[in-house]
């Protein structure tokens, strides 16, 4: 993956249109890849590196069904949320671009690296307001948020902390006049209570990748539904049905099922092989939506 | 005059016969000593000359040389006071230099001349019968240790006099009654006294049936120690070869306890993880047995595994291949036993609460850090692993009493009793000892379990080690059950236990 990096100054040919109404923006980009068109719909995906396995998918979907609906999905190629979102634009077969808190040629983290290079093969981008060969510092991550915000015409928080940099893309964004939607959670969450207070205080309540295509005036393409997933014996519902709620271990879901050990693993492996439930970390399940 | 005494040396886990000359010949008045001894075997000289004294027996103005032959092999350890002191005496012509044919004599002394125990006792004692001799001559401590080998004629001393005694007229010195010192300080642990945890009992019992390795996760305080200290008591009765082994190393390491003879109880042992290669593997210019030995036939386990060295835990790789461990110096190489059933507890992140989100604090580079410490070939040798969950109010007060160890202990030997008549042919005991080779020959999947995992092997994408695996436990699941062929829950139970993966287990 040779791919060169250039230089784009402000005021130069190819430099994003959606950068010049702010005056904080940075003077030039360094750019690996593409930057996202001008008259494309952009979608920024933001959120906590460490997240729950809900915000993960709920990252992916909402992504991938942006991206196929021809909207661009920003984000910062953080793991986490980041990389879901990244991940699932990539599964809509749209494109997407990530702002680096550190030199374009330079993966942080470094997990990320083979994701970045399919962003790359697949019409995306990275692009950086600090020059090659900067480290990661921690400083650079939340001023480069002001990008992400400024690059995207709706902004998309799915699981944040209380206190947590996500925020602070989504006060960029409420400054620069863009809409900022936020996946609602459980209160209990410590993962939504960011997210919460963002509706609390006004932000769009993102229900469905359709309110925000909405939002963007895009048309949504007549996509066929998904298929609905088999049904299973009681059993293995009621199993489901307790993952959906929550995340649990083999012992949790004994407990609370009642259904005894041997059988439940028989049911868990059913579940797994079909797709329908995963684990993480290992030995912990989980309901896929 | 020139006498000599037979003793005997440790070496590895091997005894070396040992020749104590004594002479006693004119000239300077001095006690010499010469045969490759360590410091710990000069101090004899003093220690002899003053037990010898102090019974009224002054060495006459002459010169004394000890030699302990073979001159070429390192003599250790304060075992040689009781020969040096006998070749002495048979020299001055107090003992007859006849009383001590075929016999083999070990042992410490004080200052006062009373006689102290030694390790090594159980492992010198069958190098004795080996040699033909016997009669063995030990502290009175080491006794019954020494009469584990059947055939000698054990003579018990607590003091040189008894030794004179003994040798000039034939008095056997009575033998005190030792207290066996293995208190029975109130209750064993048991398996009933830890509540809730289905899984990780579930996951102990199976390991103790197949000898499978287990990895437990789980939050600080969640029980990890105290199940990984009730899994010997779950795990089927040595056997008799078996304790002798067992005993064998812990009378050589010198940790049987006063007037212990057999030992039957697996051992269990949990180092500290700060301790160094060396203290696990084995160690010392003359190899003394690791920790990896000291639970040979029992429980190695290794709380907290990610603080420990990395170098400390990919040691553990070849012991676990090949059950034994060679330890390579320059005096030789010393193999030492080392099949044992490995527990492994971890937090699963270095706050320890990890993914419960809401109480944990790490950043995502602490987490993969930490988990990065323990390696996938390390993991691979899990067979089992499982999430130890932190035990609610109810769990903890609840009245319902757990399955006691007695029972689990019922079933892990039955199941251990199925895989014994199974191998008989074979080398091995227990189902994961079971090679490639014969995992095709002892495993029979029935169709719908071999579908099964073909399905899960795709889907989950296991490895071709973790394949291996899952069928060695699912072979002892369904042992557990008394079932001949291995059915759909056997292997749907031992995919759910499977060791982690890395790729899984990264966040």
């Amino acid at each position: 993956m040779a791919m060169e990096i250039f230089t784009v100054g402000r005021g130069q040919e190819g430099y994003p249109e959606r950068l010049m109404p702010f005056a904080d923006m940075p003077s030039r980009l360094f750019v690996r890849g593409a930057l996202p068109a001008d008259e494309q719909k952009t979608a920024a995906i933001v959120g906590a590196r460490i997240c729950t396995a809900y915000g993960k998918s709920q990252a992916a979907f909402f992504a991938q069904v942006l991206a196929a609906n021809g909207v661009a999905v920003i984000s910062g190629l953080a793991c986490g949320i980041d990389a879901a979102a990244h991940e699932g634009a990539l599964r809509g077969k749209g494109k997407t671009f990530a702002v680096l808190g550190c030199g374009v040629d330079i993966c942080y983290p470094k997990q990320n690296y083979p994701l970045m290079r399919r962003m790359l093969e697949n019409g995306g981008g990275v692009l950086s307001e600090f020059p090659p060969g900067a480290e990661p510092l921690p400083w650079h991550f939340p001023i480069r948020n002001r990008v992400i915000s400024a690059l995207a015409d709706v902004v998309l928080v799915i699981e944040a902390k209380e206190k947590s940099g996500s925020l602070i893309t989504a006060d960029y964004a409420l400054e620069q006049g863009k809409t900022v939607f936020a996946l609602p959670g459980r209160t209990t969450d410590a993962t939504s209570r960011g997210c919460n207070r963002l509706i609390a205080q006004g932000a769009e309540i993102a229900i469905s990748p359709e309110t925000i295509l909405e939002e963007l005036g895009v048309k949504k393409a007549g996509t066929k539904r998904a298929a609905p997933r088999p049904r299973y014996g009681k059993e293995a519902e009621m199993v489901l049905k307790t993952l959906a709620a929550e995340p649990q271990n083999l012992a949790q879901l004994a407990g609370s099922t009642g259904i005894p050990l041997q059988e439940l693993t028989g049911i868990l492996l059913a579940l797994e092989i079909d797709g329908v439930i995963a684990e993480n970390p290992p030995g912990v399940y989980m309901a896929l939506s | 005059m020139y006498c000599s005494v037979l003793s005997a040396t440790v070496s590895g886990m091997e005894m070396i016969p040992v020749q104590v000359e004594a002479d006693v010949s004119d000239g300077m008045p001095q006690f010499t000593m010469v045969g490759y001894v360590s410091a710990q075997v000069k101090e004899a000289q003093d220690r002899v000359r003053t037990a010898l004294k102090n019974m009224g027996i002054s060495l006459p103005p002459k010169r004394i040389t000890i030699n302990l032959s073979p001159a070429d092999v390192r003599k250790e350890g304060s075992r040689f006071d009781l020969p040096i002191a006998a070749g002495v005496l048979m020299t001055l012509g107090r003992i007859p230099p006849r009383s001590l044919r075929k016999t083999m004599v070990l042992g410490e002394l004080g200052l006062d001349g009373h006689v102290q125990e030694i390790s090594g006792v159980f492992p010198a004692a069958a190098k004795a019968r080996e040699l033909g001799c016997t009669t063995l001559l030990v502290p009175a401590g080491n006794a019954a240790e020494g009469g584990l080998v059947g055939g000698l004629h054990v003579v018990g001393i607590q003091n040189l006099q008894e030794l004179l005694n003994y040798c000039c007229e034939g008095k056997m010195p009575s033998l005190p009654s030792i207290e066996n010192q293995k208190k029975e300080d109130g209750k064993e642990p048991d398996f009933s006294e830890v509540q809730g945890q289905t899984a990780a009992r579930r996951a102990a019992l199976i390991a103790a049936a197949g000898f499978h390795n287990l990895l437990m996760l789980g939050p600080p305080g969640s029980g990890k120690s105290m199940i990984a200290r009730r899994i010997p008591t779950i795990m089927p009765p040595m056997s008799e070869e078996e304790q002798m082994e067992v005993t064998r190393i812990y009378s050589i390491a010198g940790m049987l306890a006063k007037g212990e003879g057999v030992r039957r109880e697996r051992p269990f042992r949990a180092p500290h993880h700060t301790m160094t290669p060396q203290a696990l593997a084995g160690g010392g210019k003359q190899p003394s047995p690791g920790e990896i030995t000291l639970a040979h036939r029992g429980v190695l386990f290794l709380d907290e595994l990610p603080e420990m060295t990395r170098t400390t835990i990919e040691i553990l790789r070849q012991p676990l291949e090949e059950h034994r461990i060679v330890i390579s110096r320059v005096s030789g190489n010393y193999v030492f036993p080392a099949s044992f059933l490995m527990v492994a507890a971890m937090n699963p992140c270095p706050c320890g609460f990890y993914p419960d989100l809401s109480r944990c604090t790490c950043a995502p580079g602490d987490i993969s850090r930490y988990l990065s410490r323990v390696s996938q070939p390390f993991l691979d040798r899990m067979d089992l692993c499982v999430q130890v969950e932190a035990l609610s109010y109810e769990d903890l007060h609840g009245e319902e009493r757990c399955e006691s160890s007695a029972r689990m202990r019922e079933k892990a030997t039955a199941a251990a009793e199925i895989q014994a008549a199974r191998y008989r042919q074979e080398s091995i005991h227990f189902n994961s000892e079971l090679k490639a080779g014969q995992i095709e020959k002892y495993c029979i999947l029935e169709k719908a379990a071999e579908e099964l995992l073909e399905d899960a092997f795709r889907r989950l994408r296991l490895s071709a080690r973790s394949y291996h695996g899952i069928i060695r436990t699912a072979r002892t699941i369904a042992d557990l059950d008394g079932a001949v062929k291995i059915g759909v829950p056997h292997i749907s139970e031992a995919i759910c236990f499977r060791s982690a993966d890395k790729s899984i287990w990264r966040i």
